[in-house]
């Protein structure tokens, strides 16, 4: 076997990679909270009324989190919470359109919003849409 | 002298993959042992800890784990990877809430997974140096020691992005 395919499913692998997201945002938020203002784990579970080690756990995964806890969370680090939900950008198998050229014109506008082609490389436009063109 | 290939050619491991987004790429490279790969079966198949910690299931942990792996997200020292003993050729482990993945990287950004086990059960049974021992056995055994094995044991040394 010259490779394996690691497959949870789409909605296994959308609650585990989400969640696990959100995990990485409020590590990283606290980092850069401990670097600018010196906010520990400690300070932020004394702020909150909570033993440290449920912050602790809460942050590593191995406790549940609430949207409660986590809006608690970012108001212990006095940091805004932002969620949408959007419709999915394209297809798999291929790559994002790209904004820039690699000619020498202006950053290139996509007219109508949508950008790249279909995976079978025709175009992900209606026949009646107008197709992007680049600005110059 | 072994190379990545050589060891694909001789089903010693084999690359993992999993779906990554629209738009991403992969930037670092995960293999398993053939031992490993039957591991993460059993993930596939439901298999969980007797007392869960997590509150994904231990396949979405790994999931998530192997993802941001081969994305190239940042990764946490210490919560998500660390080595196991300093030493030259060092054995690494890969960690979720509740999975213990031990194995070694063949070059910065590119590991191999050997062993996967419960992390309450590694931590019980206290297996981090037969984990370790078993690794290097298996390596010297493959003969990548000299030429597909990081030496350095700094975070750096085996992870870029």
């Amino acid at each position: 076997m010259t490779s394996f395919q690691f497959d949870v499913g789409s909605r296994a692998r959308k609650a585990g990679r989400f969640i696990g997201r959100v995990r990485s945002e409020l590590l990283k938020a606290l980092s850069e909270k401990k670097a600018k203002d010196g906010l520990t784990q400690q300070a932020l579970a004394t702020k909150l009324g909570v033993h440290r080690s449920l912050v602790n756990r809460q942050l590593s995964g191995e406790s549940n989190l609430t949207l409660r806890s986590l809006a608690d969370l970012a108001w212990a680090m006095d940091m805004e919470l932002k969620f949408e939900l959007s419709e999915r950008p394209d297809t798999f198998g291929q790559n994002e359109g790209t904004t820039t050229s690699t000619i020498s014109h202006g950053q290139i506008r996509f007219i109508n919003g949508r950008s790249g082609t279909g995976s079978n490389g025709q175009s992900a436009h209606a026949p009646n849409e107008p197709e992007p063109r680049a600005e110059q | 002298m072994s190379t990545i290939d050589g060891l694909i050619r001789d089903g010693a491991i084999s690359k993992i993959e999993i779906e990554l987004a629209v738009g991403e790429q992969p930037l670092r490279l995960f293999y398993g042992t053939p031992g490993f790969i039957d591991w993460l079966n059993t993930l596939l198949q439901g298999a969980e800890p007797k007392h869960r910690l997590g509150d994904t299931t231990p396949a979405e942990q790994v999931d998530q784990l192997i993802y941001a792996f081969v994305s190239g997200k940042p990764l946490n020292y210490l919560r998500q990877f660390r080595f196991i003993r300093a030493e030259e050729n060092a054995v690494w482990e890969l960690k979720t809430p509740d999975v213990r993945i031990f194995g070694w990287f063949l070059k910065i950004d590119c590991f191999v997974g050997v062993f996967g086990d419960w992390a309450d059960h590694v931590k019980d049974h206290d297996l981090y140096r037969g984990y370790r021992i078993a690794i290097r056995r298996l390596r010297r055994e493959l003969g990548v020691e000299d030429n597909l094995c990081v030496k350095g044991t700094s975070p750096s040394d085996v992870i870029s992005v």
